[in-house]
C-alpha cells in the first residue's frame, strides 16, 4: 500500500461517502459512553451535597453536566461523520487560535487562586489551555506525517517542536498553570517519541524539563510548600494538608466494597473540590476497591483500544491523531488519580468523564469522536 | 523512470521504516500507558483502601460523627434501712460547636445573648468560645437541670440557630448532707467518685457509660444519609450500706453538743459497729462538711483564717511577686482545709489509744494466763521502770494502793498495767499486737485506711536494749498508734467471744431493678482470745462502768461497759520545738442485751478540750457515750430491763384523772409506778399536779385534789449545777418539780450535777420534770 499517496491526498482522492462508510470502532464507543454514564453517576452523587449547600438544588450541577454529556455525545458522533484530514488542513489556524486564547486569558481571563487560566464566554467557562493541549495534538501530527523519517534529524525532529511546545509553556507559565504545562509538555514530548525523533533528544529534555521545574519551584514559594505537604499532610491538617487528608479520609473510608452509592460522608462539604478533582476520592469512598479497579480497569481497556486503534490507523496522521489524544487522556487519568491517592504532589487535573465542568466534559468527548473519526478508516494496519 | 521509481522505492522504505518506528513506539506506549502507569495506582489504592482502611476509615468517622456520651445514672446508696443517702438527677451539659455556627448570619450574637438569658453564663464567655472555630466542642455550661436545657431547646427552634448541643449529665445529691459526709464521700464534677464509699465502690456505683454516635456535616451542612448509633448506657450498682442515718444522728448530735461543752480545739470521731458482725453502724469526723458542696470549708475557725489570708492578699498590688506568693499560698491552705474536712480519720489517722488500750493487754494477759483475777497489784504513785529515764507517775499520785486485777482495769491503773506488761512478756505482748490486727489493716471497705504505727517487735523484746520502758509504756496505750477502727475491732474481739471481724460498711449491692448482686456477710478474721477470756472481760469491762473511771457512761436500763482513755499526742510539736499539750480523751463503750451478750461498741474520741478544766475521758468521752446509748439502743431495738432501784429513772406518762374517784385513780397510777397524796376531802379528783400527759419520774407523788384548788402560777427553774444528787433532790422538792436524773446516780461526793435540761429561771409549769445530768469528777482518766 502507498502510505504516502494515501496521507498526502485521502480527501481529494477518495470520495467522502467511502470515508464515511467505515464502521467505528464498537468497543471504543461502548467504552466512552460507559465511561461517560459512569462519570455522571458518580458526579451526581459527588456534588449532591455541595450543589444544595450553594444552589439549594441537588441537582443542579448533574443537570448541567448531563446537558454537556448529551451535547458531548452528539458532537462526538457528529465529527465522526467527516473525515479526519480536515484537522491537518486547520492545524495550524488552530494552533493560532489557541495562542490568540492563551494571550487574551492574560489579559481578559478569571483570576481564580492567583491563577488566569479560565475565560468566560456566555456563561461557558473554560480553560484555553484545553484547547492548547488539542492544538499541539493536531500541529504535532501534521508535523510529523509531513516530516517522515527526516524526524530523525534535530533540524526537523526536534527544533521546530521545542520551539512550538516552548511557546505554548511559556505562556502557560505566565498564568500560572503548571498542570497544564506538565500535561502539554509530556503530551508533546510524547508525540514527538511517536513521531520518530532520536531517543538521545528526550535525555536533553528531561535535563530541560528539570530544570525548568526547579526554576519553577524556585520562584513559586507556594508550588515548593506543596511538595512539603504533600509529604506528609498531617503536619497542617486543618489547613494546607487538608485537602489531602480529607481525600485520604473518603478513599480509606471505601475498604474494599465501599459504602454504597450515594452513601459517601466525606461529600458533606467535608472534601474540597469533591466533584472536580476529587470526585475519584468519592467514587473510592462509595463503591470500594472493587469499584475503583473496575472504573480503572475501564480506563485501561479504553486506552489500549486507542492505541491498538492507533496502530491500526489508516495512516500516520490517523496513528498519531489517536496516540496523541489517548495519551492526553492517560495522563490525565494518571495524574488524577496519583494526585487524589497522594501518590503524586496535589496539582489541579481533572479526571476525565468524572470531573464536574461541562466544556471540559464535552472536549473530552470530542477528543474521543475524533479517535472514532480515525478509527472509521481502519480496517488496515501501518504494519503491512 | 528506473531512477524514480528506485528514489520512490527507497523512500518508501524510508517512510516503511519511520512508520514501523512510529507503531513500535505507540506499541510501548500502550504498555507504559495503558498498564503500567496504573500499576503504583493500583497499589496505592490497595493500600488506602484495604490495608489503611480501618485507620482512615476510623480516623474518618471520628471527623465526621459526634460522639455524646451518655451518662451512665451512678446507682444510689442506702442506709440499712433504705434511707437514701446519696442519689442522682440527670442533668445536661449545653456546648457549642462554633464550626457549625453561621457566623456570617450574626448567629453568635443571638446565641451569645440567648444562652446568658438562659444559663447565667456572661455574653462575652458565650462569645469567646465560639470564636474557636476550628474547635468542635466547647462547653458553655455544666450541670445544667432539665427545666434549663428546656428553656435551652425552646431558644434553638425559635430562633432556628445552629451550633448548640447537649449532653447528658448527671449531678449527685447527698440528702442528709453532712450527716456521714466522710464515709459516705463524694463525687467530683465529672461524677467519679473520690471519697468515702462512692470512691470505694466507683466501679459498681459508676455504671457504663453509653455513646451516641451521630453525623455532622461540615459547616453546619447535614448528611442526607444520617446514622445514629447508639451504646446503651448501663446504670451503676446501688448499695445498701450498714450504716444507720438516725444512729448516726444521735452519734453526731452528742459529739457536736460534747465539742461545744468541752471546748474541744482539734476535731473529734466517732465510731459505732456491731461487736459481732463488724458491720459500721455510724462513723463521725470533725470538722465536717457537707458534700453537696463539698469545696466549701466548713469547719468555723479554718474558714475564718482563710478568710483573712485571702483579705490580706488581696490587699497586696496584683502584679506583685508578693502576690503570687501569697496567693500560692492561699491555694495550697485552701486545699489542705478541704482534704482536712475530708479526712476520715476514723480509717486514715492514727492515734494513742492511751487506757482504752489496756483491754487488749488485760485479755492478752487474762489468756496467756499470766495473771488471774484474784492476783493483785500495788500502786504507789509512781514506779521505777527499768530502762525508764523518769520513774513512771500513775494518774493518781497518791496511788491507788493494793488493787485487785478488776480494780487495776477500773481504776486504770498505770502502774498495775506496766507490772501486767511485765509478767506478759515483750514476746508475748507483740505476739498479741499483730492477732489482734494493730500492725495490718482492718480491711474495711473504704478507701484511705492506714494501719497505724506500731512497735518493731525488738523495741518490746530487746530488754538490753531498752529495759522495760516501751513494754510498759505499750501496755497501758502509750507511745504507738493505731486508728480508731483498729481499736474498735480489736476491742469488739475482746468482748464478742474472740473472734476479730473485718469491718464493713456495705452490706448488700443491687442491681438498678433492685435485684441482689452481690450480699457482703460479715468476715471472721481469727480468733484471738478464748471464749471464756472474752466472757471474764466482759464482766471486767462492765465494772468500769458500774464502780470504775467510765461511770459516767451508764444508762438506766441497759448493760453497758466501757473504757476510758486520755492520751497525749508525744509525737506532735508546737512550733517552738516543745511537744504540744494536746490531749485526745476518748471512751470505747460496749452496749449488752438483756442476755448481757456484748452488741454494739461505741468509740468517742475528743482531740484536745479546751483548757481550764479537768481533761480526762471518763469525764468527757464516757458521758458522750452514755448519751448515745441512751438515745440510740431502744432505737435499734435492745429493751430496756430495769432493776427496782431504776424506776425512779424512768418517766412515766402521767394519767388523767379528773373525774375518778379515788380507787380508779389509785389502780391507773399504781400502773405506772406512781404513788400520790390527796388534798381536799371530795368524791371525785377534780385537779391534779402534774397535768395529764406530762412526764414524771417512776416511784414519784403526785398530788390529787379532790374538790380542791390547785394552785396555780409558775415556778422559776432552780440553778441544779455542782449540787450533789440529795441536794438537787431536795432542791427539786422545794420548787414543787420533779427531777429526773441523768448519768451516774451513786451518792459518792464526788458525783454532781453537770447540765440540767431546763434553764435556770425558766417559768415552768408546778410538777414540771427537769432532768439533771450527774457526773463523777473523780473519774479522772
Amino acid at each position: 500500500m502507498d502510505l504516502e499517496r494515501q496521507n498526502g491526498s485521502a480527501a481529494r482522492q477518495e470520495p467522502v461517502q467511502e470515508v464515511s462508510s467505515g464502521v467505528l470502532d464498537v468497543p471504543f464507543l461502548v467504552l466512552t459512553l460507559l465511561l461517560t454514564a459512569i462519570g455522571l453517576v458518580i458526579m451526581f452523587s459527588a456534588s449532591y451535597a455541595r450543589a444544595y449547600a450553594d444552589k439549594q438544588n441537588s441537582t443542579y450541577f448533574f443537570v448541567r453536566q448531563a446537558i454537556f454529556a448529551v451535547g458531548g455525545i452528539v458532537v462526538m458522533l457528529v465529527i465522526t461523520r467527516f473525515d479526519y484530514h480536515l484537522w491537518r488542513s486547520v492545524a495550524f489556524p488552530i494552533l493560532a487560535v489557541s495562542i490568540l486564547f492563551l494571550l487574551l486569558v492574560l489579559i481578559a481571563g478569571k483570576t481564580i487562586n492567583g491563577s488566569t487560566r479560565w475565560f468566560e464566554l456566555f456563561g461557558i467557562s473554560f480553560q484555553p489551555s484545553e484547547i492548547a493541549k488539542f492544538a499541539i495534538i493536531v500541529v504535532f501530527a501534521t508535523m510529523i506525517s509531513s516530516y517522515k523519517e527526516k524526524m530523525k534529524t534535530f533540524r526537523y525532529g526536534v527544533v521546530p517542536f521545542a520551539a512550538i511546545l516552548g511557546g505554548i509553556v511559556a505562556l502557560l507559565a505566565l498564568e500560572p498553570h503548571l498542570s497544564g504545562i506538565i500535561i502539554i509538555g509530556a503530551v508533546g514530548a510524547l508525540m514527538m517519541f511517536y513521531g520518530g525523533t532520536q531517543l538521545r533528544w528526550f535525555l536533553i529534555g528531561a535535563a530541560a524539563a528539570g530544570l525548568f521545574l526547579l526554576i519553577y519551584l524556585k520562584v513559586n514559594p507556594y508550588a515548593m510548600q506543596r511538595i512539603t505537604y504533600w509529604q506528609d499532610p498531617f503536619q497542617d491538617a486543618s489547613d494546607n494538608g487538608y485537602q489531602a487528608i480529607q481525600s485520604l479520609y473518603a478513599i480509606g473510608s471505601g475498604g474494599f466494597f465501599g459504602l454504597g452509592l450515594g452513601r459517601s460522608r466525606q461529600k458533606y462539604l467535608y472534601l474540597p473540590e469533591e466533584s472536580n478533582d476529587y470526585v475519584f476520592s468519592i467514587l473510592c469512598e462509595e463503591l470500594g476497591y472493587v469499584g475503583a479497579m473496575l472504573v480503572i480497569l475501564l480506563f485501561v481497556l479504553l486506552i489500549i483500544r486507542g492505541f491498538w486503534l492507533a496502530m491500526h490507523a489508516r495512516d500516520r496522521f490517523g496513528a498519531l491523531m489517536i496516540a496523541g489524544l489517548i495519551t492526553l487522556m492517560a495522563l490525565q487519568v494518571f495524574f488524577n488519580i496519583g494526585v487524589v491517592t497522594g501518590f503524586l504532589p496535589p496539582t489541579g487535573i481533572s479526571l476525565p468523564f468524572f470531573s464536574q465542568g461541562g466544556t471540559a466534559l464535552m472536549l473530552n468527548l470530542f477528543e474521543m469522536g475524533v479517535v472514532l473519526q480515525v478509527s472509521r478508516k481502519n480496517g488496515t494496519s501501518l504494519m503491512i | 523512470m528506473k531512477a524514480k521509481r528506485q528514489r520512490t522505492k527507497k523512500e518508501i522504505r524510508q517512510t516503511q521504516e519511520a512508520n514501523r518506528t512510529v507503531i513500535v513506539r505507540i506499541l510501548v506506549a500502550m504498555v507504559a500507558l495503558g498498564v503500567l502507569i496504573f500499576i503504583p495506582l493500583s497499589v496505592r489504592l490497595y493500600q488506602i483502601m484495604v490495608r489503611d482502611h480501618d485507620k482512615y476509615s476510623g480516623m474518618a468517622i471520628d471527623s465526621q460523627t459526634r460522639s455524646q456520651s451518655v451518662s451512665a445514672s451512678r446507682g444510689s446508696i442506702y442506709d440499712r434501712n433504705m434511707n437514701v443517702l446519696a442519689t442522682s438527677a440527670m442533668v445536661e451539659t449545653v456546648f457549642l460547636d462554633p464550626y457549625e455556627i453561621d457566623q456570617e448570619k450574626q448567629d453568635v450574637g443571638v446565641i451569645a445573648r440567648g444562652l446568658s438569658e438562659i444559663l447565667g453564663v456572661s455574653e462575652e464567655f458565650v462569645r469567646a468560645q465560639a470564636a474557636e472555630t476550628n474547635m468542635r466542642y466547647k462547653i458553655i455550661a455544666r450541670k445544667v437541670e432539665a427545666d434549663e436545657a428546656a428553656e435551652v431547646r425552646e431558644f434553638i427552634s425559635e430562633k432556628k440557630v445552629t451550633g448548640i448541643h447537649f449532653e447528658e449529665d448527671t449531678q449527685r445529691y447527698y440528702p442528709n448532707g453532712a450527716l456521714m459526709a466522710q464515709t459516705v464521700g463524694f463525687v467530683r464534677s465529672d461524677n467519679v467518685g473520690a471519697e468515702g464509699i462512692e470512691a470505694y465502690y466507683d466501679d459498681y456505683l459508676e455504671g457504663t457509660t453509653g455513646k451516641v454516635i451521630t453525623t455532622k456535616g461540615n459547616y453546619g451542612s447535614e448528611m442526607l444519609y444520617t446514622y445514629e448509633k447508639t451504646y446503651e448506657a448501663s446504670d451503676g450498682y446501688s448499695l445498701v450500706t450498714t450504716l444507720d442515718s438516725t444512729v448516726q444522728y444521735y452519734l453526731q448530735k452528742h459529739i457536736e453538743t460534747a465539742i461545744e461543752q468541752y471546748r474541744v480545739l482539734h476535731g473529734a470521731f466517732g465510731i459505732i459497729m456491731d461487736v459481732n458482725s463488724g458491720e459500721v453502724l455510724a462513723m463521725a469526723n470533725y470538722g465536717n462538711f457537707d458534700p453537696n458542696n463539698f469545696l466549701e470549708i466548713y469547719e468555723e475557725t479554718a474558714s475564718e483564717e482563710l478568710q483573712k489570708q485571702y483579705d490580706e492578699m488581696e490587699r497586696l498590688d496584683h502584679s506583685s511577686l508578693e502576690y503570687e506568693a501569697a496567693k500560692k499560698e492561699y491555694e495550697a491552705a485552701v486545699v489542705a482545709a478541704r482534704l482536712a474536712q475530708w479526712r476520715n480519720r476514723c480509717i486514715s489517722d492514727g492515734y494513742e489509744p492511751g487506757s482504752t488500750f489496756k483491754t487488749v493487754t488485760l485479755a492478752a494477759a487474762l489468756e496467756e494466763g499470766v495473771i488471774t483475777l484474784n492476783d493483785t497489784f500495788f500502786c504507789g504513785g509512781t514506779a521505777e521502770i527499768w530502762g525508764r529515764e523518769d520513774p513512771l507517775e500513775c494518774w493518781n499520785h497518791v496511788g491507788h494502793g493494793l488493787e485487785t486485777t478488776a480494780q487495776a482495769l477500773q481504776n486504770s491503773c498505770n502502774i498495775a498495767f506496766a507490772d501486767i506488761g511485765i509478767r506478759l512478756g515483750g514476746e508475748k505482748f507483740y505476739k498479741y499486737a499483730l492477732s489482734f490486727g494493730l500492725t495490718e489493716m482492718t480491711g474495711i471497705d473504704l478507701p484511705g485506711e492506714a494501719a497505724g504505727v506500731f512497735f518493731d517487735k525488738s523495741y518490746l523484746t530487746e530488754y538490753e536494749s531498752y529495759g522495760y520502758s516501751s513494754l510498759t509504756s505499750a501496755s497501758f496505750g502509750q507511745t504507738f498508734k493505731v486508728t480508731p477502727i483498729q481499736l474498735v475491732r480489736a476491742i469488739s474481739a475482746i468482748v464478742n467471744g474472740g473472734y476479730l471481724m473485718e469491718p464493713h460498711v456495705v452490706s448488700r449491692v443491687m442491681d438498678q431493678n433492685g435485684n441482689v448482686v452481690e450480699d457482703i456477710q460479715p468476715s471472721y478474721v481469727r480468733q484471738v482470745i478464748s471464749k471464756e477470756t472474752s466472757a471474764i472481760m466482759r464482766n471486767l469491762i462492765i465494772s468500769v462502768v458500774e464502780e470504775g473511771t467510765g461511770k459516767n457512761a451508764k444508762v438506766v436500763g441497759y448493760t453497758i461497759g466501757g473504757k476510758t482513755g486520755t492520751s497525749e499526742k508525744i509525737d506532735e510539736f508546737n512550733e517552738w520545738g516543745g511537744r504540744v499539750d494536746d490531749k485526745i480523751v476518748s471512751f470505747a463503750g460496749i452496749a449488752f442485751d438483756e442476755n448481757d451478750e456484748a452488741k454494739y461498741i461505741c468509740l468517742v474520741a475528743l482531740d484536745t478540750p479546751g483548757p481550764g478544766q479537768y481533761i480526762s475521758g471518763g469525764v468527757m468521752a464516757a458521758p458522750t457515750v452514755g448519751d448515745i446509748f441512751m438515745d440510740v439502743l431502744p432505737y435499734l431495738g435492745l429493751n430496756p430491763n430495769y432493776t427496782e432501784d431504776e424506776i425512779g429513772l424512768i418517766n412515766f406518762t402521767m394519767p388523767n384523772c379528773k373525774g375518778m374517784n379515788l380507787k380508779d385513780a389509785s389502780e391507773i397510777l399504781a400502773e405506772k409506778n406512781l404513788t400520790y397524796r390527796v388534798i381536799g376531802g371530795g368524791e371525785k379528783v377534780t385537779g391534779q399536779i402534774p397535768a395529764a400527759g406530762s412526764p414524771v419520774p417512776g416511784n414519784s407523788e403526785v398530788s390529787l385534789y379532790m374538790d380542791a384548788d390547785v394552785p396555780t402560777g409558775n415556778i422559776a427553774v432552780p440553778d441544779f449545777h455542782g449540787l450533789t444528787v440529795e441536794q438537787a433532790k431536795a432542791r427539786a422538792a422545794y420548787a414543787g418539780l420533779y427531777l429526773q436524773s441523768r448519768g451516774t446516780t451513786s451518792s459518792s461526793g464526788s458525783v454532781s450535777v453537770s447540765s440540767q435540761d431546763i434553764e435556770p429561771g425558766t417559768e415552768v409549769a408546778r410538777g414540771t420534770t427537769i432532768t439533771v445530768k450527774f457526773t463523777d469528777s473523780s473519774a479522772l482518766d
